[in-house]
């Protein structure tokens, strides 16, 4: 096992990166935290070419 | 007389290249070991292996730890100097010594001191406004002033001149070398160390193509310079290496003993040079 | 740990201050002289009732007000020296494992009987206790010149300035706090700081591309696989400024023991770890 995680430089990063996010996620759910707060808004997101007049109403 | 580096199967490969074809190397303790060979044969690779520099494959155990598991725990047994001006350029040489002094148990400030007396090297100076050559013999102070049972040496001398390259290898026998420490000296200029060395290790392509004692070298080497009417009986003796000598033909032979080679011509123990030369060519053809 | 250890980690510091002497005391230095010829140089351009007025309400302003509820007003002087302090440690932890292997000096670092682990520690605790500790002493000795200015100027336009002394001992607190708040952010940001050093060790060339550049896709995965955008919010979550001022010495023990706090540093080690690994890979 450990010969594999450092056989290079690219599985330890692998490896690292992958616990790293694992205890974050996992951490995430059990203590609850709000997984979605970048929530950015981007008119572009829903471009509908039918509905241009909506898009100019809404950027305006 | 136990062996200081021992080494099984060493291999190493960047991408498609392998720069380490399984070697096997011994150096026994008290030794002044050469390993030589072309430019990008291996040398340095084989040799940052053996102070943990380089991750490798296979059996390795140098002053009975393994470099790759203890690499600072070895280096209070292995110094180390390498072919490029290694030292941080920013430092001054005072401040060098101060963290050297710092970091090793077993450095002893006072023989640096004494050593650079001996130099036009200012200790205020800092290491980039040095010549290379200061560059190196400020290394070797530092070095000899750590009491070390492994040296590695890895091309200390290249891009040298004369003066510098002589003192070089002068200072390292008269003033380190006791017959207890052990020394590794990598080069692809044999001439200038072959007088140094109690052992000898040929390496090409990644691999180790001779390994043998010097005072051994005349036993198992012979160098013939054939009789003309003698070359057909030189010829089906496997010489490792033929060439053209003042109009005559030179064979050596790996091997062959001298009785019977006493009948073809005249014998000579083939010089350290000669015999790079047959061993590469030798191995380049198997 | 015995005496040996100590005196090694001790010329570990060194070696990381005398390298990076520009950054850690020429910086903080040339700030604080251009302060100081900023000042002189608006001086010479106020009225002479212009000066006297303003030591008046200086005088006036600090009337009455205890060294530890004067401390936050000297803390407005140290926001562009810790300003240039946090630029100069990003530079210097994108560079700490990475620039040693550009310039094959590592060859040198690892032929002496340094462990990686040794290594990495002496980069962090250099950039969070050690380098901040010269900008302190730069900002208190244009403090004192400050202070010292401030009552000769008293003492020509006859003026009295009363609590000079206090004035003191809250310039000597403020420093203090910030002191605290840089240290106390370091642990905080442990987490940005291990990934930083993960990638200055990993990186052949431009760190700070790998650093971004893996952050971005490492976010976009989690997405992917999991649904969440943990990482994301794990890193916005820590990075409002106001988290990174202490400005009473209350907040110390609240700032350092809270689960937050050692759940980062506990994430942090992670990346650390990787990075003190990574150090093997240096060909």
């Amino acid at each position: 096992m450990k010969n594999i995680i450092l056989k290079n430089r690219y599985t330890l990063l692998v490896t690292v990166l992958t616990v790293y996010i694992v205890v974050l996620v996992i951490e995430g759910f059990i203590t609850g935290r709000q997984a979605q707060v970048l929530d950015f808004e981007n008119p572009f997101f829903d471009l509908n070419i039918k509905d241009l007049e909506g898009l100019r109403e809404r950027r305006a | 007389m136990s062996n200081i580096v021992e080494a099984r199967a060493l291999t190493k490969t960047y991408g498609s290249l392998k720069a380490l074809d399984g070697i096997n190397l011994t150096i026994p303790t008290g030794a002044i070991s050469g390993l030589i060979g072309p430019n990008g044969a291996g040398k340095t690779t084989a040799l940052k292996a053996l102070i943990g520099l380089c991750d490798v494959e296979g059996e390795l155990n140098v002053a009975g730890m393994d470099p790759r598991a203890a690499r600072h725990k070895l280096m209070e047994d292995v110094c180390f100097i390498a072919d490029v001006g290694i030292l941080p350029k920013w430092f001054k040489v005072s401040q060098l010594i101060d963290y050297v002094e710092g970091v090793h148990p077993k450095f002893d400030r006072i023989k640096t001191g004494e050593f650079l007396s001996t130099t036009d090297i200012p200790a205020n100076k800092r290491i980039k406004e040095l010549s290379k050559g200061m560059v190196t013999q400020l290394h070797l102070a530092l070095v000899m002033a750590i009491d070390v049972k492994l040296l590695v040496l890895d091309e200390p001398t290249l891009g040298l001149d004369i003066i510098y390259r002589k003192e070089f290898y002068d200072r390292l026998l008269n003033d380190y070398y006791d017959g207890d420490r052990t020394i590794v000296i990598s080069t692809h200029q044999v001439e200038e160390i072959e007088a140094l060395l109690t052992h000898l290790n040929f390496i090409n392509n990644g691999e180790i193509v001779l390994s043998a004692m010097m005072t051994d070298l005349a036993d198992i080497y012979t160098e013939v310079v054939v009789d003309p009417e003698q070359i057909a009986q030189a010829d089906a003796l496997n010489p490792i290496h033929i060439r053209e000598l003042l109009g005559k033909k030179s064979y050596t032979f790996e091997s062959v003993p001298k009785a019977q080679l006493q009948p073809l011509g005249e014998i000579y123990t083939p010089s350290v040079a000669d015999l790079f030369v047959a061993k590469m060519k030798d191995s380049r053809h198997e | 740990m015995n005496k040996f250890h100590l005196l090694q980690f001790h010329a570990l510091l060194q070696r990381e201050i005398l390298e990076h002497r520009n950054m850690f005391i020429m910086a903080p230095a040339i700030l604080a002289g251009l302060i100081l010829l900023f000042s002189v140089w608006a001086m010479t351009r106020m009225g002479q009732d212009t000066v006297s007025i303003s030591i008046e309400y200086m005088a006036l302003l600090f009337d009455g007000l205890s060294p530890l509820e004067m401390a936050p007003m000297f803390m407005i002087p140290a926001i562009p020296f810790i300003g240039i302090f946090y630029f100069c440690a990003i530079i210097y932890l994108m560079n700490s494992l990475y620039q040693d292997r550009q310039e094959l000096s590592i060859l040198f670092w690892q032929s002496m009987p340094v462990s990686n682990l040794n290594t990495v520690l002496s980069k962090l605790v250099t950039i969070g206790m050690v380098a901040p500790l010269f900008y302190i002493a730069t900002m208190f000795a244009l403090y004192v010149i400050a202070l010292f200015w401030l009552a000769i100027l008293g003492w020509s336009y006859d003026i009295e300035v009363a609590g000079l002394g206090y004035m003191f001992l809250a310039a000597v607190v403020s420093l203090i706090f910030v002191y605290l708040s840089i240290v106390t952010t370091a642990l905080w940001l442990l987490p940005t700081i291990g990934w930083v050093v993960l990638f200055s060790a990993f990186a052949k060339r431009t760190p700070i591309l790998w650093a971004i550049g893996v952050f971005i896709l490492v976010g976009f995965l989690e997405e992917f696989i999991f649904g969440t955008q943990f990482l994301g919010n794990f890193v916005q979550s820590r990075s409002t400024p106001t988290q990174y001022l202490i400005l009473d010495f209350q907040d110390v023990v609240e700032r350092l023991i809270n689960y937050d706090m050692l759940f980062g540093i506990m994430v942090g080690s992670i990346l650390l770890a990787g990075a003190v690994y990574m150090r093997r890979f240096i060909d």
